[in-house]
């Protein structure tokens, strides 16, 4: 155990010693402040942008007029998406999904307004975040820090004189890899602190346990990936011929695998699962809207039957003599039957989007970045799942509220004329409140990913611990 | 002299790494253009569904509503095509966050002309492979793999110094050397190009031979940044990593820097104002006098004046369609202003993408391909043209209480907007400019190390 410690200070000390992996590092370190700083800032303008809106909306609801209840439900709801205070750590899919969507009566309206549709073409550079830099950048400078771990010592000759001194090589193997874990962490370490400090006073002290075990669980889940970063390092450090051949293959990968094969294995998803265009989409919940009944037409069976049970059984000859708004009946029960068509054309379209994405989430198994990616914006509430239980839960809200006013209608206004009831019903219509998922839902639907993690970091080190069986000596 | 050119050639083809760098360009590159080409056949085959969606559409409407004009207008649609470009599956550009075509009724546009496409925001995240990406991203990696060890491999095998001592001009062997690898790269560039053409049918105008001259010059950038940094006759590793430092910083985290400036420095509260003040503009309006709107109708349009408005009427069209406008006319402000800011945030763009190659080159060729931001504001502005028109066509007939049948219905089939604004862009000179400093720089270190190194 001592030996392995004092390779792993003395591999810490040698990279730090040297003046250029010691200016990348701090140059590394800036660029996470930076990001950190730039981050938070723009957290803050975003989210406070939509709690203004959020309140006018709010404030000019309540303080309508007398109106007939149908009129509130088409002058309908502005809802703003809110941000998780961690989304400052990682952006995920923020920028490319909306930010506002309008609710009203019949209509299901789109999510509109994302900054990808306000940018001409450089988001597809990426946006820096901390995730980003943690993600990408830091293994870089793993693998710049340690490509000649073991090939380095081979070169000059010193790997001999280390195995002849009773150094096993597993020790070496291990004590390698935890100096450079040790170097990352000297990064790292920092950004922790910055972050539960910004954090706390993002939450103004109000420090929720559902986002401290968030933050928790994705600091641990970055510790794991640097980890299995070093752990490659070091080991492709022992298979090569020369210093220069791992630096090649380490480089190689880092290209391949975190700049080519994400873009791929996305877009193989995405021709495997076609998704349906806005237009066939629309078209098929039309479709089974008509196969429902059409509620504009005076002569639609469906329709025709409804009102002869409703006068059946109040017995009653017209609609009029109803002792509710018969207008206002109908109209709940198109909305019943339109809303539950959309829903479940949603849920497909939805299930259709989740199998695309899963081939990132399996492609984490030959992968490890895309594992911590998929998993770090899972915890920062940036990924496809909020944003799909963001769009349920809006819809919900819009169902709701158009159903309110439907019933304000049958119980409130006669069948004789069009009137208006008291604008104090208006306040009672609750304000829209977006519930983000508790952690440990989180941590279900991210099994896969989890898993993954962990399969890398037992390969790495079973690798580490046979290294005496494969690793070049000469 | 012909003969040593050969025989570099040959040298340069008995590595490994020449074989995989070609290998991987013309796979990757033929990647790019079906991925590309597919995407934008996608995109075609929606239109073409919508133009028969559209007329059914309109039939089915005059079933059901054709009795009442007002109600017909209310749930009748026009549809605007965002017509693709050949060049548009080279550079998909922004094709996949903006909307194909916007469908819009006459009511409200402001309302209307922002709703977006379905999308798997996962997709738009990880982004398309097109040939722009192979060009931009992975061109400059195989000729930094090509490179890097160009000088410091002779160094580092010993060669160097019987070059050095028996030949008398050295450098001639390092140019000979790189000129076999620029030729190499080019050649790879030039066969995609040529692919390009066939399989995407471009059509060969002035517009080719400008984005040639970008790529050419994109990728000379390239090659002058290696030169230059191996012209300090570093170690092949010291090379390898300085210049993967280039490229991270070149084409990933200053952009990224660039991206996320944008969007705190500018960002765009003028859309979330533009939806709230078009609700509160039509809106409002039924529960204030009939005259409110009106009179502001008729400012706006003093030529409506001669049809007579019975203000009696509990509730007219006239009076619905002019309450509809006012959502438009008073949300103009906030339009104009969010227009303003989407503009100075091109501006910063464009002023970074002079000391950014990767990012000038892809804003250059999204501008050629007509998949920019600006192309699909233009659109925007003929999706306004079109509501405009449907307007003044449907406006008089409303307020004339006409019948739907008076009507020519198929006036307003589907309709194709086309980028026809894609002149070339003397901006894109920049990257030669920086390519010529890179160049200059590398010759006066090359010098230098030679000396130091005889």
């Amino acid at each position: 155990m001592q030996t392995i410690l004092l390779i792993a200070r003395q591999t810490w000390k040698t990279i730090l010693r040297n003046k250029a992996s010691l200016w990348l590092t701090v140059l590394l370190g800036i660029t996470l402040c930076v990001a950190t700083w730039i981050g938070w800032q723009h957290y803050q303008t975003q989210q406070q942008q939509r709690l203004q809106y959020s309140k006018a909306v709010r404030e000019k609801w309540v303080s309508k007029p007398d109106k007939h209840p149908h009129r509130m439900a088409h002058y309908g709801y502005l809802v703003f998406r809110d941000k998780h205070p961690l989304s400052f750590f990682d952006f995920g899919i923020e920028s490319f999904s909306g930010v506002s969507v309008f609710l009203e009566a019949h209509k299901q309206n789109t999510v509109n307004f994302s900054e990808a549709g306000f940018s001409n073409g450089t988001l597809r550079f990426g946006e820096m975040s901390v995730a980003m830099v943690l993600q990408l950048l830091v293994p870089l400078l793993i693998f710049f820090l340690g490509y000649n771990a073991i090939a380095g010592e081979r070169e000059s000759g010193t790997l001999k004189i280390l195995l002849c001194q009773s150094v096993s090589w597993r020790q070496l193997m291990i004590g390698k890899t935890l100096g450079l874990i040790a170097v990352s962490f000297t990064l790292f370490l920092p950004v922790i602190v910055l972050t539960i400090v910004l954090w706390a006073v993002l939450s103004q002290g109000q420090v929720a346990a559902d986002a401290a075990l968030r933050l928790l669980f994705l600091l641990a889940a970055y510790a794991v990936y640097f980890a299995i970063c070093a752990g490659i390092t070091v080991l492709v450090s022992a298979v090569s011929r020369s210093a220069k051949g791992a630096l090649t293959i380490l480089l190689g990968s880092w290209i391949f695998f975190l700049v080519i094969l994400p873009r791929l294995t996305q877009a193989a998803g995405a021709n495997i699962y076609p998704a349906p265009s806005k237009i066939a989409f629309a078209a098929a919940v039309e479709e089974d809207l008509h196969k429902q009944g059409d509620s504009h037409n005076p002569d639609d069976p469906h329709y025709a039957g409804m009102k002869a049970a409703v006068l059946q059984k109040y017995h009653v000859k017209d609609v009029k003599d109803l002792p509710f708004n018969y207008g206002g009946y109908v109209m709940a029960e198109g909305e019943k039957i339109s809303a539950g068509i959309y829903a479940d054309h949603l849920r497909r379209l939805t299930k259709i989007y989740q199998q695309q994405n899963s081939f990132t989430v399996a492609a984490s198994y030959i992968n490890p970045y895309l594992a911590i990616r998929n998993l770090s914006m899972a915890l920062t509430a940036a990924d496809f799942a909020t944003y799909a239980s963001f769009q349920e839960q809006v819809e919900q809200y819009r169902y709701q509220l158009a159903q309110r006013m439907n019933r304000l209608q049958m119980e409130y206004i006669s069948n004789d004329k069009p009137e208006v009831i008291s604008h104090d019903h208006w306040a009672e219509m609750p304000d829209f409140k977006y519930r983000f998922k508790a952690v440990r839902a989180v941590l279900r639907d991210q099994v896969a990913t989890i898993m993954a993690l962990v399969c890398w970091l037992g390969l790495m080190t079973a690798g580490l611990l046979t290294a005496s069986k494969w690793a070049r000596t000469l | 002299m012909k003969r040593l050119y050969q025989f570099e050639c040959i040298l340069f083809f008995r590595t490994k790494a020449a074989w995989w760098g070609v290998l991987i360009l013309l796979l990757s590159g033929a990647a790019g253009l079906y991925l590309g080409k597919s995407f934008i056949d996608k995109q075609r085959s929606v239109i073409q569904k919508a133009a028969v969606l559209q007329p059914e559409n309109t039939q089915r409407n005059l079933r059901y509503f054709g009795n009442e004009l007002g109600l017909m207008l209310y749930h009748n649609k026009y549809t605007l095509v965002n017509q693709p470009d050949p060049w548009a599956a080279f550079a998909t550009g922004q094709r996949d966050i903006n909307p194909v075509m916007l469908t819009v009724s006459m009511l409200g546009l402001q309302g209307q002309m922002y709703d977006t496409d379905l999308n798997n925001p996962v997709n738009l995240l990880y982004g398309n492979i097109d040939l722009a990406f192979v060009f931009v991203f992975l061109f400059p990696l195989v000729i930094i793999a090509f490179t890097y060890n160009v000088l410091s491999a002779e160094q580092e095998s010993g060669v160097w110094r019987i070059i050095s001592a028996q030949a008398d001009r050295p450098q001639r062997l390092i140019l000979r050397k790189l000129l076999v690898r620029i030729a190499v790269v080019l050649g790879v560039a030039l066969l995609l190009l040529l692919s390009a053409v066939v399989y995407l049918r471009l059509p060969p105008d002035g517009r080719l031979v400008w984005v040639s001259i970008l790529l050419l010059s994109y990728l000379l950038f390239w090659f002058a940044l290696s030169c230059w940094v191996i012209s300090y006759g570093r170690s092949s590793g010291f090379n390898l990593a300085a210049l993967i430092a280039c490229w991270v910083l070149l084409n990933m985290l200053v952009p990224a820097l660039v991206n996320i400036w944008t969007s705190w420095r500018y960002p765009v509260p003028e859309a979330m104002e533009t939806a709230m003040r078009q609700r509160e503009g039509y809106h409002e309006k039924w529960d204030v006098d009939k005259s409110v709107t009106m009179d502001k109708f008729f400012a706006h349009y003093p030529q409506f004046r001669k049809y007579p408005f019975d203000s009696s009427q509990a509730f007219s069209w006239y009076w619905y369609y002019g309450m509809q406008q006012m959502g438009d006319d008073e949300a103009a402000a906030s339009t104009k202003a969010m227009r303003e800011k989407l503009r100075q945030r091109q501006r910063f763009s464009n002023a970074a993408a002079l000391v950014l190659p990767g990012i000038q080159a892809t804003l250059q060729l999204n501008s050629m391909a007509g998949t920019d931001l600006q192309q699909y504001l233009q659109f925007q502005s003929a999706l306004q043209q079109l509501h405009e028109e449907v307007r003044m066509y449907f406006y008089p007939l409303v307020f004339s209480e006409g019948k739907t049948a008076a009507a020519d219905w198929n006036k307003f089939a589907l309709r194709y907007f086309e980028a026809h604004d894609q002149r070339p862009d003397w901006r894109q000179g920049s990257i030669l400019l920086l390519a010529a400093l890179l160049a200059v720089m590398a010759v006066r270190n090359f010098r230098q190390t030679l000396k130091r190194s005889l």
